[in-house]
């Protein structure tokens, strides 16, 4: 390998349908049994950079490296690269057993390696009763464990998930989670999961990559997206955030003050004065009527209270048009809807970002 | 279990009443004359007899003429197939403009009469016809030859004519399959020809069974085309019965020839289609 290169390393993908470009030179390294994530909303690029990475799309410009060597001329069935279909793709003639042992066929592996193999991984999956079964009669949950035993028994170099989930309901969806996480780290296979849902990507991988019309914004651990994300789109993809448009204002010793029309905050950040800014808190950051010194705080009006269980959130509303959302563990005594608290959050917990006029 | 099946029973019953105008529809037009012409080929004049059978399978221009129309009919069917396949994968793949234009260059010419077509192929197939003029000028030929009145012109007529009736069911059934599950054999290590036989073909085998039977049906019985474009020299099961019944006013001969392409169509087709699902199971 390449000094500095990762283990699926890829340069500069782009790739144009009919002039229309949907990856502009994306950059990309995934580290071995490392369990990544691409995040980013529906159509951003997501699947043609894995079909570009299985050999199933040719880039128009740029490298594709696997484990130290170029495979981004070998045509797919050489590449070593595993995938689940966002729709499973099964074999609809053959039986559960006989899907799992289709690529060791194709790949004449010895004939005795074949039963224990098939064995070996339908028990991982718990489909062992299903063996002799079709698979045109199977639940959801049980075609995506089908399809991971498929890719999985060749033994590939990397495993390329497509949205595994999105045809499973709620419940089953969070428990095949954790069941197939812990699967593939017992196989200590390197895996892209490829997803739109910021909760199955934060909860799934060792490092989370967000990514917006064909570029990739920020590739970092799903700690740091959550609690530093470095642009204004990273910080709405992931998570729920108060927005507060303002003016960069004088900064010293490292704090920086920003003028709004909602009040003068101050955030440990610096940027050039006169700049226009976005301010962004986290729900969880902000509390209510709380004695803080050295801290950004203002008053707004309680306008809708929302139970979710676990937690509640509480939407307010400052000057004439400012939403603030806060998040609480529970409802707070003595607050009804149509009251004024005081809301305040430490500058360390103020995100800034360089803004462009608009809001997403 | 059993309560369940009686309800579907009930259901099907009431949704099965839409096939009854069909059904009458049969019966009268296609069942009771065919039972007709069956009782007919058995009939002699004193009462049942096997005498037909027995003379019509005691003649060895009639094995010749048995000879002729299935291998007419074999490689008219092998052709479709060759030419069909291809044309159906295209088909199911393309999209938009391109795809409607194929299928109404597939459908179109069927609206052309058979008789139409007949003429029109004379006119290529003739001695300074276009095709001889092509193979001459290729090479593959000394001199032009007379591709009319022989049986490769017979079947190459045959096979333009029926194409439209093997690609149908071949890319109604594509048109079905998920294009991913190619690119999943793929990913697991299966070359190209390893996906044809073992994921391409299969998957198409439905439409390839029903293609095909409906082709060989229809080449193992036509009439007009050997009629016009071989004549008298040459003849089919069909064109015999024709003979028989307008011609020798045979009635007999008539009917037991044509139960005999009856039978035999039959039989094959029903015999490939069971082979072929056979395989499927087995595998
Ligand atoms: N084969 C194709 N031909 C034309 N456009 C395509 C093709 N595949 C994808 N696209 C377009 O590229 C964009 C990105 O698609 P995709 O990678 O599937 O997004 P995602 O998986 O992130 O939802 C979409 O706008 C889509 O319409
Ligand atoms: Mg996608």
């Amino acid at each position: 390998m390449r000094e500095g290169e990762a283990f699926l390393d890829i340069r500069g993908a782009e790739k144009s349908f009919a002039g229309n470009r949907v990856l502009g030179g994306v950059d990309f390294g995934v580290n071995r049994g490392e369990f990544v994530s691409l995040l980013g909303p529906s159509g951003c690029g997501k699947t043609t950079l894995l079909r570009i990475v299985a050999g199933l799309l040719d880039a128009d410009r740029g490298s594709v490296r696997l484990a130290g060597s170029e495979i981004g001329n070998l045509p797919t069935h050489k590449r070593g690269v595993g995938v689940v279909f966002q729709n499973y793709a099964l074999f609809p003639h053959l039986s559960v057993a006989d899907n799992v042992a289709f690529g060791l066929r194709a790949q004449r592996r010895p004939q005795a390696d074949i039963a224990p193999t098939v064995a070996k991984f339908l028990d991982l999956v718990h489909l062992t009763e299903m063996a002799a079964r079709p698979v045109r009669g199977l639940s959801g949950g049980q075609q995506q464990r089908v399809a991971v035993a498929r890719a999985l028994a060749v033994a590939p170099k990397l495993l390329l998930l497509d949205e595994p989930f999105s045809a499973l309901d709620r419940k089953l969806r969070e428990t095949m989670q954790i069941e197939l996480k812990r699967l593939l780290r017992d196989v200590g296979i390197t895996t892209v999961l490829v997803t739109h849902d910021q909760e199955e990507a934060l909860v799934m991988s060792d490092r989370v990559a967000v990514m917006s019309r064909g570029a990739i914004e920020q590739f970092d651990r799903p700690d740091a997206i959550y609690l530093r994300p470095k642009t204004p789109f990273a910080l709405g993809f992931v998570g729920h955030s108060t927005r507060i448009v303002g003016k960069a204002g004088a900064s010293s010793d490292g704090t920086l003050a920003i003028e709004t029309p909602v009040g003068r905050f101050f955030a440990a950040a610096s940027f050039m004065g006169g700049a226009p800014v976005l301010l962004a808190i986290r729900p969880e950051r902000i509390r209510i009527n709380a004695a803080d010194a050295d801290a950004n705080s203002l008053d707004a009006k309680l306008t809708e209270l929302v139970f979710q269980g676990s937690k509640v959130h509480l939407h307010f509303t400052a000057g004439d048009a400012q939403t603030l959302l806060v998040e609480a563990a529970q409802i707070p005594p003595n607050l009804a809807v149509g009251d004024t608290a005081r809301l305040s959050w430490s500058y360390s917990d103020t995100l800034i970002f360089p803004h462009d006029g608009t809001l997403q | 279990m059993i309560a369940a099946l009686k309800n579907r029973l009930a259901r099907m019953d009431r949704i099965a009443i839409l096939a009854v105008p069909a059904l009458v529809y049969m019966i009268a037009i296609f069942a009771i004359p065919v039972a007709g012409l069956l009782l007919r080929s058995f009939s002699g004049p004193d009462g049942f007899t096997l005498a037909g059978y027995v003379s019509f399978l005691g003649d060895a221009f009639n094995w010749r003429v048995i000879g002729n129309t299935l291998r007419v009919a074999a490689i008219t069917t092998l052709i479709c197939l060759a030419i069909g396949y291809p044309t159906a994968v295209a088909l199911s793949r393309a999209r938009g403009f391109v795809q409607v234009a194929l299928l109404v260059a597939i459908i179109l010419p069927l609206s052309v009469g058979v008789v139409v077509k007949a003429f029109a192929w004379q006119i290529v197939l003739r001695r300074d016809g276009i095709v001889a003029n092509i193979l001459v000028g290729l090479g593959v030929w000394d001199t032009p030859q007379l591709l009319l009145f022989t049986e490769t012109g017979l079947v190459v007529g045959a096979a333009n004519l029926f194409l439209p009736f093997m690609i149908l069911p071949i890319y109604s059934v594509l048109k079905l399959v998920d294009p991913n599950i190619q690119d999943a054999a793929a990913t697991l290590g299966a070359s190209p020809v390893y996906r044809f036989f073992k994921v391409a073909l299969p998957l198409a085998m439905p439409g390839i069974v029903s293609g095909s039977s409906i082709v060989f049906s229809l080449a193992v019985s036509m009439y007009v085309i050997p009629s016009l474009l071989i004549g008298d020299r040459f003849q089919t099961l069909a064109t015999l019965v024709g003979r028989s019944f307008l011609l020798m006013r045979n009635e007999q001969l008539g009917a037991v020839t044509a139960s005999v392409l009856l039978a035999l169509a039959l039989a094959i087709v029903a015999f490939s289609s069971w082979a072929v699902r056979r395989k499927g199971d087995s595998r």
